[in-house]
């Protein structure tokens, strides 16, 4: 299929065109982040719904409104949905996804078509999750899911399958979104925007998409080990073999407290974009906000068993974590200074955005100190896993996060539609929703003072909560009706509100630049950047800002496109129909494994006619467009993925070290390892890298012929180290070592042959790069990157294979100390 | 209507709607008074918006300013705390100690409640004063020349090291606790109990004493007490919120938590993770008693079951050991099931089911037809037994004291 670059009218308003088949193969990012942005409120709904139900329960004590069956799949879904489904997503695909092209003035993200799959992998993967509620088998273990409690055994239904499998589809989608995302800023940005350039709502993106990256594989390695438990018989967290269920909680919190900051840094961007316009002040000290969100991101990695104080971890561990949860309060407090310091002296318009900015100050400050007691094990001992940290987290994630969306989709949904929301309908949602919001929260913090413990369907009448619980419901139900209101505010402006053009709020940066709503190409030329808040400055001079413009950058002598020739990726089936084809994949193994091997096939056709449908892009962006850094855009994408699956294998080395030397009984690694072979495998994949450089610089040469023999000499050698594999993985199941003997089996058959199927895939990737040499299609359309970036992730599987064989062969007689 | 709308070229200009100064705008002296003065004004003008008594002037209504009703939360807030301490009110309350730990606990508990409360109200009184002092008052077409906005390093060093030093005064005293709460030597005269938890019922025996029960432990004042707590399923937390913090089961390994219980009385123990369908329902009763009334309940529970005398409760211990109890459930002497509670002395316990129930012949027979109806998820099965059998079964088991 050749698909040729479309033809743009002018002043063509994104939103119209193509019917619902445009829809289905879209890869505009502002269609995909209005899609994106619609599923995620129709997922509020849900989930506020699942709240209700909730607190409807718990207005009585002992009421028999929800069963205890109901009620733990309830809090089970509603955690799940706002988390995965509602809060990420609105983030990431919605407000990320659609403005940051926009800002750093480009024409769409890196990988358009990526984009789109990300969109329709989440949607699939919400399904899954949801498909319960047809089978009366409902997630139901919380949204953490603990194990053993997930296990086969104590969870013998099919609740738990629905919740790993959907989370696993989800979460690939995510991944996908924060790495597009993360290309997009990194190499897309207009002429003259460098980093200390960009709105600080891309700064605070961009963090958060590097925390995407890095945090989902050790959510991925957990969900996989769970699966392997519930389906292979494995016992990566069953105490009878000699695992632990806190592995569990490790890998999933190592994910889960940089997803609360994935969750919380795009609303600390919104604020620095509301802040200042509705202040008419720049932003207070920019250069330290910009490094303080970085520095937030990288100390959320340090305080992951802050979640766990309770589990036993001693006394030096807690103290650690205790130390490194405080610290990171300190960039944080400096972010809600700096705020304020923008406000003061400014010259204020209460508008509905900035009232939302406002109350995400005293909420998600309210929110950050009881975060500092729970930072303290002593008090934590006390609060958590009560309904003060129900208190805690609903007070930095809604009162902080969700207040912070709600201001910036009052800011931005002009810009989005065309058409303001009403003013006055938009104060009342603000004010219902603040009062409401505390109402239904703040004797939480009571109530987990008074011991009320997380998680029950009832409680008895004489524990003194009767009162204080039903204030919460109260609460919620007026939150409810908030929410009521803002749906009738969008519904009555989305065709008879007031029309916003291009600039209704007097903003600041380039999104304002372009119509409302802008036209698919977004800019008719792209901009070229003199200094921060560039459209302010054109709008009010260059002297206002007390910045001089620097002349230094010079925008390069041939813009990126001029207006009249503009061109734009093709819409895409493909997407829409991989996405199937991994749900197909994952829910065949529930159902039918028919199912799943479709699935598979689906997958690999459409990644393969994925690559091969715009026969001319590559050609096109390798010869025109200058992009930020230099290099070309595939290859940074390349190294992004990589990042990302190093934690993917980092995870599984030391999932591996830890039961090392667990096992009471079997097979050991200095019993079964042959060192002799494995040292032969390694050579020849170490060869292997070799020939691939060789053929690359073939290539680099287009000495096709050369390029063709290396390139085939890699797939051989990595044939040969496969067929090592298999053959070791043969003798040792005859010396009767299967995947669920013990520890040593388990981990060792999961790392190495994860690896493996990494070494399988690229052997399928160069065959295809290879196919493609040979009938010339290759060299016709100048795909040398291709070669590079398959290069790029052949020796990475090779460098993951080296620690592998370090740390597992040639130290395997190393036990713990 | 005055309430204009806003040409869309900028509504910031404040065509169509006036915003007249609140409040009496710094002027009046210390931030305390202005604090205070402000929340009445704020209500009020709170009050306002929400019921306009002022006839809507060309420049629009009053409109309030966002955060009125911070500092009136905040001084209710504050106040429902004060009254949260009331123990009688609120049996399992982390406020109102107990032990040792628990005011160790307390103390920095409260220390860290007062810096966030002055943090907040200084974050109040800033955005207050954002507020009173830079809102947009007047009407205009255009917009003015935006605002000089100088910036100063010393305020930057400030609100850095201002609240690093903060954590630091609350971070040492915390992390003393941390250390004294779980010392690496025990109290030599601790009373180790060990804490088995089951889904969901908890089983506590004392080696030392050889007393083997269920759902409530007995604790003797003043001795340090050791529990050692191990799962028998799933992960399940065990918490005494008037005791201390909790610490979590796990199965797999032997987790401890150590106190000194310092007042007698019955305090409510509760699972503090979930653990399943009846995670709400495994909840156990602690009894703190002086020594002698401790001795006394040592006694009587070491020894053996009562007899059962001639009647009802003899024909109850002949149902007993003829039904299916005995698969699960151990009678010193009689049975030795170890997978439901042991029974021993089940009639001087003043709750069972998880201290969900009042141990009353009534719900003990309501209990025995139905186990599942009480406790969703319970694996006692119903037993079939009805009428008279059941009324024996229940006296019988009522007679074990």
């Amino acid at each position: 299929m050749v698909a040729l670059p479309k033809q743009i009218e002018v002043d063509e308003n994104y939103l119209h065109g193509g019917g619902i088949l445009g829809w289905l193969t879209t890869i505009d990012h502002k269609r995909i982040g209005v899609l994106y942005g619609l599923t995620t409120l129709f997922f509020f709904l849900i989930g506020g719904i699942e709240a209700l139900l909730m607190r409807i329960q718990l207005a009585r004590p002992e009421n028999t409104f929800l069963s205890a069956y109901l009620y733990n799949e309830m809090f089970t879904m509603h955690g799940t949905t706002m988390i995965f489904l509602v809060v990420m997503p609105v983030g990431l695909g919605f407000f990320a996804n659609f403005l940051v092209p926009l800002q750093i003035g480009a024409r769409d993200v890196a990988f358009p078509r990526l984009n789109a799959l990300s969109y329709w992998i989440f949607l699939f993967g919400a399904l899954v999750l949801n498909i319960g509620w047809l089978a009366n088998a409902v997630p139901d273990a919380g949204w953490f899911g603990y194990a053993n409690l997930t296990e086969r055994y104590y969870s013998p239904g099919i609740n738990i399958d629905f919740w790993s499998l959907g989370l696993l589809i989800s979460g690939i989608g995510s991944v996908l979104s924060g790495l597009n995302l993360l290309v997009t800023v990194v190499n897309l940005r207009a002429p003259g925007m460098t980093f200390m350039r960009m709105p600080l709502f891309v700064w605070s993106v961009l963090v958060m998409f590097v925390l995407v990256l890095v945090a989902f594989p050790p959510l991925t390695v957990g969900l996989i080990f769970l699966v392997m438990d519930r389906f292979f018989g494995t016992h990566f967290y069953q105490v009878v073999a000699g695992a632990t269920p806190l592995l569990w909680q490790h890998l999933f919190w190592l994910f889960g407290h940089p997803e609360v900051y994935i969750m919380v840094l795009p609303a600390f961007g919104i604020m620095s974009e509301i802040v200042p316009v509705f202040s008419r002040k720049p932003l207070y000290g920019y250069p330290v906000m910009a490094y303080s969100t970085a520095l937030i991101g990288f100390l959320s990695y340090g305080v992951w068993a802050h979640h766990m104080f309770a589990v036993g971890m001693g006394p030096v561990a807690d103290s650690a974590f205790a130390l490194t949860s405080m610290l990171i309060a300190i960039p944080t407090g400096i972010k809600i200074f700096s705020w304020i310091a923008t406000m003061w002296g400014g010259d204020l318009k209460m508008k509905t955005p900035f009232l939302f900015a406002l109350a995400f100050i005293v909420q998600f400050t309210m929110g950050g100190l009881s975060g500092i007691m729970h930072a303290q094990p002593p008090i934590d001992l006390q609060q958590t896993d009560s309904y003060f940290v129900v208190a805690h987290f609903h007070y930095v994630l809604f009162g902080g996060s969700a207040f912070a969306l709600l201001g910036g989709l009052y800011y931005w949904w002009p810009k989005v539609t065309g058409r303001l929301l009403d003013e006055r309908l938009g104060k009342l949602n603000f004010w219902t929703i603040v009062i409401g919001f505390n109402l239904t929260f703040f004797p939480m913090h009571l109530l987990g003072g008074e011991g009320m413990p997380r998680r029950i369907y009832h409680y008895a009448p004489d524990m003194g909560w009767n009162t204080l619980n039903l204030l919460c419901t109260i609460g919620a139900f007026t939150m409810a009706f908030s929410v009521l209101v803002l749906l009738i505010n969008i519904l009555k402006t989305v065709r008879g509100g007031e029309m916003a053009g291009p600039d209704p709020w007097d903003g600041r940066t380039l999104e304002w630049k372009v119509p409302s709503p802008p036209p698919e190409y977004n800019f008719r030329q792209i901009p070229v950047v003199r200094a921060r808040d560039q459209f302010w400055r054109e709008k009010y001079g260059f002297e206002t800002g007390g910045l001089q413009p620097s002349d230094a950058v010079r925008p390069p002598a041939t813009p990126d496109a001029l207006a009249g020739e503009i061109h734009l990726p093709a819409p895409s089936i493909y997407p829409i129909l991989l996405a199937a084809g991994i749900t197909m994949a994952a829910l065949g193994m529930l159902i039918w494994t028919r199912i799943a091997l479709c699935g598979a096939f689906l997958i690999v056709y459409c990644a393969i006619a994925m690559a091969f449908e715009y026969p001319d892009a590559g050609a096109q962006s390798a010869a025109s467009a200058a992009t930020a850094t230099g290099l070309d855009t595939r290859k940074i994408g390349i190294w992004s993925f990589i990042g990302s699956e190093s934690l993917f294998f980092a995870s599984l080395i030391a999932t591996y070290l830890i039961y090392k030397g667990r096992d009471l009984a079997g097979p050991t690694a200095e019993t079964m390892l042959e060192v002799p072979l494995s040292t032969v495998t390694t050579f020849v994949l170490l060869m292997s890298s070799l020939t691939m450089v060789l053929a690359q610089d073939a290539y680099r040469r287009t000495d096709r012929l050369w390029g063709l023999r290396w390139l085939f000499a890699t797939i051989v050698l990595g044939l040969i180290f496969l067929g090592g594999q298999v053959y070791e993985f043969n003798s040792f199941f005859h010396k009767g070592m299967t995947l669920q003997t013990n520890l040593f089996s388990q981990t060792f058959y999961t790392m190495v042959g994860f690896h493996g199927a990494h070494v399988a895939i690229g052997v399928i990737v160069l065959l295809a790069l290879g196919a493609a040499s040979l009938t010339g299609w290759f060299e016709r359309h100048h795909r040398d990157v291709a070669v590079e970036c398959a290069a790029l992730y052949w020796h990475f599987v090779d460098i993951v294979w080296v620690v592998i064989f370090s740390v597992v062969y040639l130290m395997r007689a190393v036990t713990k100390a | 209507m005055s309430v204009g709308r806003y040409s869309h070229r900028n509504p910031l200009s404040g065509q169509g709607e006036g915003i007249r100064r609140n409040g009496p705008g710094g002027g009046f002296g210390g931030p305390l008074f202005s604090l205070l003065a402000g929340a009445f004004v704020r209500l009020s003008a709170a009050r306002a918006f929400f019921f306009p008594l002022s006839p809507t002037t060309e420049r629009g209504r009053v409109w309030a300013s966002p955060r009125s009703l911070t500092p009136a939360l905040f001084i209710s807030l504050l106040s429902t705390l004060l009254v949260a301490c009331n123990s009688r009110r609120f049996p399992a309350s982390t406020f109102a100690p107990r032990s040792d730990l628990g005011h160790w606990v307390q103390e920095v508990y409260f220390e860290v409640i007062g810096w966030d409360v002055l943090i907040l109200v200084l974050i109040c009184v800033l955005i207050f004063l954002c507020l009173t002092r830079y809102s947009t008052r007047a009407s205009e077409d255009q917009p003015k020349r935006p605002p000089p906005h100088p910036e100063s390093l010393g305020l930057e060093v400030a609100w850095t090291a201002g609240p690093a030093l903060i954590l630091l005064f609350i971070a040492v005293p915390s992390l003393r606790i941390v250390f004294r709460s779980q010392t690496r030597k025990p109290p030599s005269d601790a009373l180790i109990i060990k804490v088995t938890a089951h889904q969901w019922w908890w089983q506590f025996d004392y080696p030392s004493m050889s007393i083997h029960t269920a759902n409530e432990v007995h604790l003797p004042m003043g001795r340090p007490v050791r529990f050692l707590l191990q799962s028998n399923d799933v992960i399940h937390s065990f918490w005494i919120p008037m005791e201390g913090g909790k610490r979590d089961v796990v199965p797999g390994h032997v987790n401890e938590l150590t106190f000194t219980p310092q007042v007698a009385g019955s305090f409510i123990g509760e699972c503090a993770e979930f653990c399943g369908l009846s995670h709400a329902n495994m909840r156990f009763q602690v009894v703190v008693q002086n020594h002698v009334a401790f001795d006394d309940w040592r006694a009587n529970e070491a020894g053996g079951p009562r007899i059962a005398a001639a009647g009802s409760a003899k024909q109850g211990e002949r149902i007993y050991m003829t039904s299916a109890c005995t698969t699960c459930h151990a009678i010193s002497g009689y049975s030795a099931g170890y997978i439901g509670p042991n029974l021993t002395h089940f009639g001087s316990r003043a709750t069972f089911a998880g201290n969900t129930l009042p141990n009353t012949p009534h719900n003990l027979a309501a209990w025995i037809t139905n186990p599942e109806a009480l406790k969703p998820g319970a694996q006692m099965p119903p037993l079939g037994l009805r009428g008279n059998e059941l009324n024996e079964l229940v006296a019988y088991l009522e007679s074990l004291k």
